[in-house]
């Protein structure tokens, strides 16, 4: 935490605690989201602050009771210094996201995003979050406030034809404009990710779960395991794009634009894919069974063969 | 660092205080600061701390002053100050819910000043069950330009690689399928542009003045970032039974028809270069049947890629 972020914090702090007067230092620090001991410090900071220099002081008054904080004497401070455009346009990206998300589950989300928009004057010409709205979204949404069981047919990264799933439904993740649903899939048994552009043929059952969502649930995103195959392709400046849909370990530049880039996976038949689709822009360096595949792909589908 | 927070605060509050502007000597006596023995050193650890402000949003302004040589320093209230929001208790507690379901990185102190002065929320009996991530600090390196109206420049990598000084009035910021695009006014090509923000190299450097340009009135952002609209084309592909769901989903429908053993579909609005990359990824469960010239290139990537891989079409036999 550098002092300027710690100043970013106290400025706000100050009308912040003017507006609350006897706020618990636990709520005062949830509020700004962060450790109690860190409001503690800003605090202790602030009955410095004020100004010094005028006959004898003129600072603000700091009161530490139990755990309950009054500020005073900090009348130059009444309200908040406006966001930065930087904060104000994350602000209004994230809760607009949310509102698309959300849809009518939250309507009084809307007019408040209206709102922030035209206090920190940031238009929906300016700034806006184009989510998809998936089709199967309704209807799971549905299972999900009801608590009933979901079938549908998915196709993983790594299944040839899509296969009929059970779950019970635990919650949706929009991650970077991709929708999943993760939940309790019964046919393997397991918590199970699942991306709603890959499901098809949504049915919400007569049934109720029966297994309930756990407390606090991972990220949907795959993130590598140390003991998956490491792949390492050699990318042409047109062929770059692969990298950004991966999560890549490590490049290296190469001087005509292209790449060689390192990354781990647990799908190499989508990797296969992915490298057909370059049409020749990558080259797998290995592993040679990953080589092995994109070739007898690519042979298999060539006319002369 | 305790002793720099204090002193951030106080030089805040004093340049608040004053109506008029202060000099470097005022500033030094009404924050007890920058005393310096040296008065060179003082006076560089207040320019520091000063650019510090700056950066944080203090709008702390120079003025020349009438008398004497020197400059005066302020901050103007109403520019300082965030303006109170009329926000009910259910709003409040719907932001505090948006921003608590996408784990509030870089957003919770913004959402902290916007309610410094708001009700307390209302009790939410269940939160959505949903989470969300955009990754918004993304936006970050043109948030300014784009909220102040100042022209970019930047270097920007195209999709197949070529590299390129772009200068734009930035018009928007917009977030699609997980890709952040900056749409703007290309200077060069007098057109409209959407830029990813991952492919422009380096930070983006301002040019000019704020409030440079206007945004047209008829802007359509949504259509910016999609691209121009291409005459599809109708292909008729044979598909293998564990690649059907796949063309399904884009369209394709059967024609009733079968070859080798395999249903042809029909699948409409395929841009024969931009979804060529579609048809080879599904390669071999789906053979293009026409339009011929469809087929050639699916045939000469194909062919690419086993080149790179330094093997012939057939596989050889000794």
């Amino acid at each position: 935490m550098s002092a300027t972020q710690e100043v970013a914090r106290m400025l706000t702090l100050v009308p912040w605690l003017l507006q609350r007067p006897g706020a618990t230092l636990a709520e005062t620090a949830e509020a700004f989201g962060v450790a109690p001991q860190a409001i503690r410090r800003d605090l202790g900071h602030l009955d410095f602050c004020g100004l010094p220099g005028l006959g004898g002081g003129d600072l603000f008054e700091v009161t530490l009771v139990g755990d309950r904080v009054v500020v005073s004497m900090a009348d130059e401070l009444r309200r908040p210094l406006r966001p930065t455009p930087a904060e104000a346009l994350r602000l209004v990206l994230t809760v607009d996201a949310v509102a698309d998300v959300l849809g009518e589950d939250l309507p009084a989300l809307r007019s408040a995003v209206t709102k922030v928009r035209e206090a920190v004057g940031i238009p929906e010409d300016v700034a806006d979050v184009l989510e998809d709205d998936p089709n199967e979204r309704e209807l799971i949404a549905e299972a999900l406030r009801d608590g009933r069981r979901v079938r549908l047919s998915y196709q993983g990264r790594g299944d040839d034809a899509p296969v009929t799933r059970e779950v019970d439904p635990w919650t949706f993740h929009v991650q970077h404009g991709v929708w999943y649903l993760q939940g309790y899939d019964h046919g393997v048994g397991e918590r199970r990710t699942f991306r709603l552009d890959r499901a098809a043929d949504v049915e919400v059952l007569a049934v109720s779960i029966t297994q309930p969502a756990p407390d606090s649930l991972p990220p949907p995103t795959y993130a590598p395991a140390p003991d998956d195959p490491q792949v390492v392709l050699e990318l042409t400046a047109s062929a770059r794009w692969i990298e950004e849909a991966l999560t890549v370990d490590e490049v290296v530049e190469r001087a005509d634009g292209g790449a060689l880039i390192t990354f781990r996976t647990d799908t190499p038949r989508w990797i296969a894919r992915l490298v057909l689709m370059a049409a020749g822009g990558a080259e797998v360096r290995s592993p040679d069974a990953l080589r092995e595949d994109v070739v007898r792909l690519a042979r298999a589908a060539h006319p002369d063969s | 660092m305790s002793e720099k927070a204090e002193r951030l605060v106080n030089l805040t509050v004093a340049l608040l205080e004053t109506r008029r502007p202060l000099t470097f000597t005022d500033i030094k006596r009404r924050t007890g600061f920058y005393g310096q023995r040296d008065h060179e050193s003082g006076r560089r650890m207040f320019e520091r701390d000063k650019d510090d402000l700056r950066r944080l949003g203090v709008p702390v302004v120079v003025e020349d002053l009438a008398f004497g040589e020197d400059q005066g320093y302020r901050v103007v209230r109403r520019d300082y100050e965030f303006p109170d929001i009329d926000l009910t208790p259910e709003e409040v507690t719907a932001l505090a819910v948006a921003v608590h379901l996408t784990g509030g990185e870089g957003t919770r102190l913004a959402l902290t000043k916007l309610l410094a002065r708001a009700p307390d929320p209302a009790p939410l009996e269940n939160a959505p069950p949903v989470q969300v991530r955009i990754a918004a600090d993304a936006v970050d390196a043109v948030a300014s330009a784009v909220v102040t109206r100042t022209a970019l420049r930047f270097t920007y990598r195209t999709a197949d690689g070529r590299l390129g000084e772009r200068r734009v009035d930035p018009y928007a910021v917009v977030q699609r399928r997980g890709s952040w695009y900056l749409v703007a006014h290309d200077h060069e090509r007098a057109a409209l542009r959407a830029f990813r923000l991952d492919r422009i190299q380096g930070r983006p450097r301002t040019v000019g003045e704020p409030d440079a340009f206007r945004t047209p009135a008829d802007l359509d952002v949504a259509s910016a970032v999609s691209g121009p609209e291409v005459a599809g084309i109708e292909v008729d592909l044979a598909v293998d039974p564990t690649a059907r769901w796949a063309v399904e989903s884009r369209g394709g429908s059967w024609t009733g028809q079968q070859v080798d053993g395999r249903p042809v579909l029909r699948v409409a609005g395929l841009d024969e270069d931009r979804d060529l990359a579609w048809l080879l990824g599904l390669a071999p469960g789906v053979r293009v049947l026409a339009p011929a010239r469809v087929a050639d290139k699916v045939a000469a990537g194909l062919r690419a890629v086993l080149e790179v891989h330094d093997a012939e079409p057939v596989q050889e036999t000794t």
